[in-house]
């Protein structure tokens, strides 16, 4: 589903600080693979995520999604990509502050152009899977911690994406959260067979993953 | 500690460059409109009192009783040049003239119009008010049958230079009269009532036409140094009818406090406004770092140096931008004092009313010095509220507090 | 978007209020002054207008510009006899204006006298409403003069009073006349009462040998509106080089002028203050939206795409702007209304700015829906530019740069 080859990204490039964050990186995942994206701090694996996501160009090499190659789109057309293809969580919730609950797991679905009655019983469907169905009508700033980041997952997860990106979702939460949340996504995992990559250095994510990729320095060490 | 927080302050003070530069660009922009309109409009006013004192009726003026209201030769004052003697010794007259006035026909071949033929002495007259500024067209010259005549008769009556008139009235004795006259210039003074009904020509041959006597005027027309002048001069001379400037164009009066009540309001808004501005990013400033200013309170930083670190902050953002303002203010205002706004499309109007065609400004070194106290005022003024949140927070819930 | 908008409105209290407030305030504050502008020009062209001036006026080439007996309208019958069979005219006269002497027993005076059509001219302008003392003229008035009241006191006539006239008539040749003092008018024209008589013109063509000759025709419509399209039909139809048919606003072009100027001056005023709330509406914008950059960024990380971001803020700019707009011009619209009936009097005003035509101690405000409507939209845009810069602010970022941003 997702193919990459000889794929390099660089920051700074030209500069006296030039830094190489991916080096010829060559990978698969298949679809429904719960991988992990790990390595110590400033390996490279955030910058592979985003570069799996579209969220980020690269430099050389081709990224293939389902076939098509969007490692060289511009950026109106990886915004697209973006909206219909992936979800997102990110380590800081990112919640928009003024939706509710129900409209910021909607807000994608809305986005796309689904109607209100699709939207609303997508919306109840994910929110029970992960447990806040109670909290619908509430702001975020009045949620927990987890309860927010499961808002944040069942955003990604309510437009049925090809795959979710998670780039440290459980590292502003507590252990209990963490495994809550852990839980949660290798059910969705397994019922809605949507691909899950994470970026991590949790432990506990680490052992209940399918496939982990090990980076050091730019390059995949270890698959 | 002092240097620290100043160093701060500029650094912080640049921290969000477009928010900044923003608020400097809006002082500065703002500043420097209302500066050109108030140069713009207080040039307007100033070049006209100006004129209108130096082609009409001087700081004082002295007629014999009645003649305002008449408008009659009988109401001349008879002993001028006595008078004018005794005038000049008074301390504080600076320029005096004498001026003969009737009001009559004035006619070309084609044309005729009501008209007011002034005799006049050109070198008084120069000294007086500088006359030969005057000049629009032509060249003065009061030689012969020459005359000189106001921009808005001259295009009633169609004439231009070497035109031939008649001008008819009743003389001294009650007689009609007429004298030939040849223009030799086009006079614009921007003094309405002379550019629209003025024909002036010398004050001797005036004397001759009308039967007059060369010691009798119609009008003493006094320049003087100060005030206290022109009460000394409403004293010595009661028996005749004295007036000063304002009370002879209570017109130019109005003008003058319309253009300070307008100005004024026109400052108040756009300083009110400039307030908002800063209010807002200032405040917000204050906002995004209250985590760092809780932080700094925690661990021992007292409140006065956060709040004199904020108000420079404020104070280096205004004053920048009343710099930006106060030089491109001052660029604008030099090219309106030195070279105008070219209203010439639009001469006849303005020269109805009185006005050049191009409009003159004026720079003042008040424009800078009140605006600078508003914005500075407005700076300080905008951290007030901010502050305030800042003071009845406790370090330890702004240290918790999330954005 | 819309609801998304409406929710951020609502959430970021304070620079909506803001930003309502300028917008509100700049709204009146444009629609009043505006219309007091317009209000107070169109009344002194009204006023200009009704005292002596017509809507058309007929002239021989050159009468205006070289003057002289020799550029008189000749067979002046055959010019109204054509004129009568357009529509659109709703009265018409014909004067003979010439200059002279007046002289009372000890003073004289220059003073233009004008033949006029008594009856017709009652329908055509204000002299005749102008009356204060005396009565004003009709067919058989014969030597009467109905004379302007500043001319009347510098003469220091009374009524019944005989005046003589000097001047020269249409052949060139020498005039004099004796007239009697019937009527005073007064118009608030200071200029034109100290300078104008009338006289009957039947009476004044023997004097003058004007009989079928003019001055010029002078001419009332049925709608002021109309008077291009009426002046093109009296141009078919007089079909004569020899004349040219003007309308008012070349007769009045000088003041016309003026009034543009004032314009101008007054909306020089005025964009220092649109400018000012435009900049402070705009900073305020780009402080929302600068305080929302990782808000933004995650939105363009999960799918919302640059037009999306300017939906965005442009639906906040515009409910912001129509809520304000939408209270203040009601409130605007009625201040205009109620001045443009009862207009604002400044005592002595007319009085002292006789010299430059003021004739009226009125300021009337012009209550125009077209007028409020395009001043509606210099705010509406205005508002919308604002935008602009905060929109490509927030777009320099690329996503993954605005998650981060501190």
């Amino acid at each position: 589903m997702i193919r990459l080859e000889k794929v390099n990204k660089y920051f700074y490039k030209g500069e006296p600080r030039e830094v190489h964050a991916l080096r010829d990186i060559d990978l698969n995942i298949e679809k429904g693979e719960f991988t992990l994206f790990s390595g110590p701090s400033g390996c490279g694996k955030t910058t592979l995520l985003n570069a799996i996501g579209a969220l980020d160009s690269i430099d050389s090499g081709q990224i293939y999604l389902d076939d098509k190659e969007i490692g060289s789109l511009n950026e109106e057309e990886r915004t697209r990509i973006r909206l219909e293809e992936m979800g997102f969580v990110f380590q800081a919730y990112n919640l928009v502050p003024v939706l509710t609950v129900e409209e910021n797991i909607g807000f994608v679905m809305r986005l796309r152009g689904f109607s209100d009655e699709e939207i609303k019983q997508r919306v109840l469907e994910v929110a029970s899977m992960l447990e806040i169905d109670n909290k619908l009508q509430t702001l975020p700033n009045a949620l927990s911690g987890g309860q927010q980041q499961r808002v944040a997952v069942a955003r990604a997860v309510a437009g049925k994406p090809k795959i979710i990106l998670a780039d440290e979702p459980t590292a502003n939460l507590d252990s209990k959260n963490s495994k809550a949340l852990m839980d949660m996504m290798k059910e969705l995992n397994k019922k809605e067979e949507i691909s899950i990559i994470f970026a991590s250095h949790d432990d506990y994510i680490m052992e209940n993953v399918r496939r982990v990729v090990t980076l050091n320095d730019g390059r995949i060490v270890d698959v | 500690m002092f240097k620290l927080i100043v160093k701060m302050a500029w650094k912080n003070s640049f921290l969000r460059l477009s928010r900044t530069l923003l608020v400097i660009i809006m002082i500065a922009v703002s500043m420097s409109m209302m500066l050109g309109i108030q140069g713009l409009y207080d040039g307007m006013a100033d070049t006209m009192i100006d004129k209108n004192r130096r082609s009409g009726s001087g700081d004082v003026s002295i007629f014999a009783k009645g003649y305002r209201v008449n408008k009659d030769l009988q109401y001349r004052i008879k002993n001028a040049d006595e008078l004018s003697a005794e005038i000049k010794k008074i301390e504080g007259v600076k320029e005096l003239v004498l001026r003969v006035k009737a009001e009559g026909l004035l006619s070309t071949a084609r044309k005729s119009s009501f008209a007011s033929m002034q005799g006049i002495d050109l070198r008084a007259e120069e000294s007086f008010g500088d006359f030969s500024e005057f000049l629009k067209e032509g060249e003065i010259n009061l030689e012969g049958q020459g005359a000189l005549i106001g921009l808005e008769l001259a295009k009633r009556l169609k004439v231009t230079i070497g035109s031939k008139l008649v001008f008819s009235t009743q003389d001294s004795s009650g007689e009609i009269n007429s004298i030939a006259l040849r223009i030799r210039a086009i006079m614009q003074t921007t003094n309405i009532v002379l550019d629209t009904n003025a024909i002036f020509i010398d004050a001797k041959k005036m004397h001759r036409f009308l039967g007059t006597d060369s010691s009798e005027a119609t009008q003493i027309a006094i320049m003087t140094a100060d005030k206290k002048t022109n009460d000394l001069l409403k004293a010595n001379f009661s028996d005749l009818d004295v007036k000063s400037f304002l009370q002879l164009q209570p017109m130019m009066k109005q003008m003058q406090d319309v253009m300070i009540i307008f100005n004024s309001i026109t400052f108040f808004i756009v300083m009110t406004v400039v307030f908002i501005g800063i209010l807002g990013v200032m405040y917000v400033s204050v906002l995004d770092r209250i985590r760092e200013f809780g932080i700094a309170m925690g661990i021992g930083m007292q409140y006065r140096y956060i709040r004199i670190q904020i108000c420079l902050e404020a104070l280096f953002v205004g004053f920048i931008g009343y710099l930006g303002g106060a030089l491109l203010g001052a660029l604008f205002l030099l090219y309106l004092r030195d070279y105008g706004l070219d209203l010439s499309a639009f001469s006849d109007a303005l020269e109805m009313w009185g006005y050049a065609s191009t409009i003159k400004g004026t720079i003042k070194i008040s424009y800078f010095t009140t605006t600078f106290a508003a914005i500075i005022s407005a700076s300080l003024f905008s951290v007030f509220i901010p502050l305030r949140k800042i003071k009845r927070l406790n370090p330890i819930e702004v240290i918790k507090a999330e954005k | 978007m819309f609801r998304f908008a409406l929710k951020n409105i609502l959430f970021y209290r304070g620079r909506s209020i803001t930003t309502f407030a300028l917008t509100f305030i700049s709204t009146i504050l444009f629609i009043v002054y505006v219309s007091m502008m317009d209000g107070s020009h169109k009344s002194m062209l009204e006023n200009a207008l009704k005292v002596y001036t017509g809507a058309i006026e007929i002239y021989h080439k050159d009468y205006r510009d070289i003057g002289g007996n020799e550029y008189l309208i000749e067979d002046v019958k055959a010019i109204t006899n054509k004129l009568s069979t357009i529509k659109g005219i709703q009265a018409y006269t014909t004067r003979y204006e010439t200059y002279g002497l007046l002289s009372s027993k000890e003073h004289s005076a220059a003073s233009m006298l004008a033949g006029i059509e008594p009856e017709k001219e009652k329908d055509l302008s204000s002299i005749a409403r102008a009356l204060r003392e005396g009565e004003f003229l009709d067919e058989d008035s014969g030597n009467c003069l109905y004379m302007g009241k500043g001319l009347v006191e510098k003469l220091k006539l009374k009524l019944g009073a005989e005046v003589s006239f000097i001047g020269s008539a249409s052949d060139d040749s020498f005039a004099a006349e004796i007239f009697k003092l019937c009527g005073v008018f007064k118009t608030g024209s200071s200029e034109f009462d100290s300078s104008v008589s009338f006289v009957n013109r039947t009476y004044f063509d023997k004097v003058m040998y004007t009989d079928n000759k003019a001055s010029y025709i002078n001419i009332k419509l049925d709608d002021l509106d109309n008077v291009d399209q009426v002046n093109e039909k009296i141009i078919n139809i007089l079909n004569d080089e020899s004349l040219e048919s003007l309308t008012w606003k070349t007769l009045m072009k000088t003041m016309v002028e003026a009034m543009e100027v004032d314009s101008i001056f007054g909306y020089i005023s005025l964009a220092l203050f649109l400018v000012v709330i435009f900049f402070v509406i705009m900073i305020y914008g780009f402080i929302n939206v600068s305080s929302r950059i990782k808000e933004f960024g995650v939105l363009r990380c999960i799918g919302l795409c640059r037009a999306d971001v300017f939906s965005l803020l442009f639906y906040e700019i515009v409910i912001l702007s129509s809520l304000a707009v939408a209270l203040a011009t009601p409130i605007a619209a009625y201040i205009c209304y109620y001045y443009s009936i009862n207009p604002i009097v400044i005592e002595g005003m007319s009085e002292m700015y006789k010299d430059y035509g003021i004739v009226s101690d009125e300021i009337p405000f012009d209550f125009n829906l077209l007028t409020i409507s395009w001043n509606l939209g210099v705010i509406y845009l205005l508002n919308i530019l604002s935008v602009i810069y905060p929109y490509f602010y927030i777009n320099s970022f690329r996503p993954i740069e605005a998650t981060r941003h501190v």
